[in-house]
């Protein structure tokens, strides 16, 4: 039974991921490469959830060594934690950007000409607004 | 000959504020309009807010800065803090727009300043915690261990909003915290630029308002998450 759930559980969430992508890459949200990469990736894990036995015929090819599903799934949580440190150091330079730009914005159109009380000139070597 | 008149010195005072109509415009009308025979400006940074704190800080006199959606009160007092270099401000101050600090011990902490000298003067709710609720004492005094960690700085009140900087200083550093981390932040920058520094006692005023709009655990998480990373990054 709970063999079963999993397998229905991973080919919804694959099947949700894959459209999502899809309508994304229809939309031009997202590239071709990316929209690839998703889909392969998600079917992959759904013939490994349909096909568990795959695995070992996977892994019984790389040697004489005992391995099982838990190596494949050890090594796969680890890739895992992989892309996710990417995509943080990416949404963490993403906003730094986006910081920098909407400071740009709010100090930019001669704030400070219009604003300061009187007339005051910069030193040199004032840090440029 | 005549010689130019001596221009006269400047005290920006910084207000980085997101969603705080409610007390701004108090906060504004409590600050002094000269101090030390210096002309004071107060410059409101709207952090994204979505009621009507810009509007208001413009009819109690500030100059605003608006942020067109809110990235935290550390890139908040950032961009103050670069609007009062742009106008050569000679002193710089931060303060909460909360309420949470008497707008009247501006001048006591800018006469500390000037008078030490220092470059940078923090105004200390530890120092005088009468008032200050025992989570938030508790809470402080956690996240200055945390501060000494990532810092090696330790100091009674690292999490305070209430600071007065020399123009040295607010040239000297160099920030990158957009949340409220900045005021840990604040603290390793004057341990690597060797400012000099003193904390001087402040009365912590905590209403239901402030105690609503302070920190949340969230923020607090939040925080030691971006303690950490920094920490990670400058290790």
């Amino acid at each position: 039974m709970f063999v079963l759930a999993s397998k229905v559980f991973s080919i919804l969430l694959g099947a949700i991921v894959i459209a999502k992508s899809y309508v994304d890459f229809r939309s031009r949200l997202e590239s071709l490469h990316m929209f690839l990469f998703w889909t392969l990736t998600w079917l992959l894990i759904i013939i490994v959830a349909l096909f568990p036995g795959l695995v070992d015929l996977l892994l019984s090819a790389f040697g004489r060594e005992r391995a099982g599903l838990g190596t494949f799934f050890g090594m796969a949580i680890v890739f895992l934690f992989f892309v996710v440190y990417r995509i943080y150091v990416k949404i963490e330079g993403m906003q730094q950007e986006l910081t920098r730009t909407i400071q740009e914005l709010a100090l930019r159109d001669q704030w400070t000409a219009n604003h300061r009380p009187e007339k005051r000139t910069l030193t040199p070597g004032a840090k440029p607004v | 000959m005549k010689s130019a008149p001596e221009q006269q010195k400047l005290v920006t005072v910084v207000i980085p504020a997101h969603n705080e109509a409610a007390a701004i415009g108090d906060v504004i009308s409590r600050i002094p309009k000269t101090i030390e025979r210096m002309q004071v400006v107060v410059i409101v940074v709207d952090d994204g807010s979505t009621d009507d704190t810009a509007q208001i800080a413009r009819v109690f006199g500030a100059q605003v800065l608006r942020h067109v959606t809110n990235l935290g009160a550390g890139a908040a007092t950032v961009t103050g803090l670069k609007a009062a270099q742009a106008l050569n401000a000679d002193v710089i101050v931060t303060i909460d727009a909360d309420g949470q600090h008497d707008p009247e011990e501006i001048e006591r902490l800018v006469q500390c300043l000037l008078e030490g000298p220092f470059d940078v003067v923090i105004g200390s709710r530890i120092l005088s915690p009468q008032g200050m609720p025992l989570t938030r004492f508790v809470a402080n005094l956690l996240l200055n261990a945390l501060t000494f960690v990532a810092y090696r700085k330790i100091v009674s009140d690292s999490q305070s909003g209430f600071k007065v900087f020399s123009q040295a200083a607010a040239n000297a550093l160099d920030l990158r915290s957009a949340g409220y981390e900045i005021c840990s932040e604040i603290i390793g920058e004057i341990y690597r630029k060797n400012l000099r520094y003193k904390s001087v006692p402040v009365k912590p005023i905590y209403t239901e308002y402030s105690r609503a709009k302070g920190q949340h655990f969230l923020n607090g998480v939040n925080l030691i998450l971006g303690l950490l990373t920094r920490w990670v990054r400058h290790t």
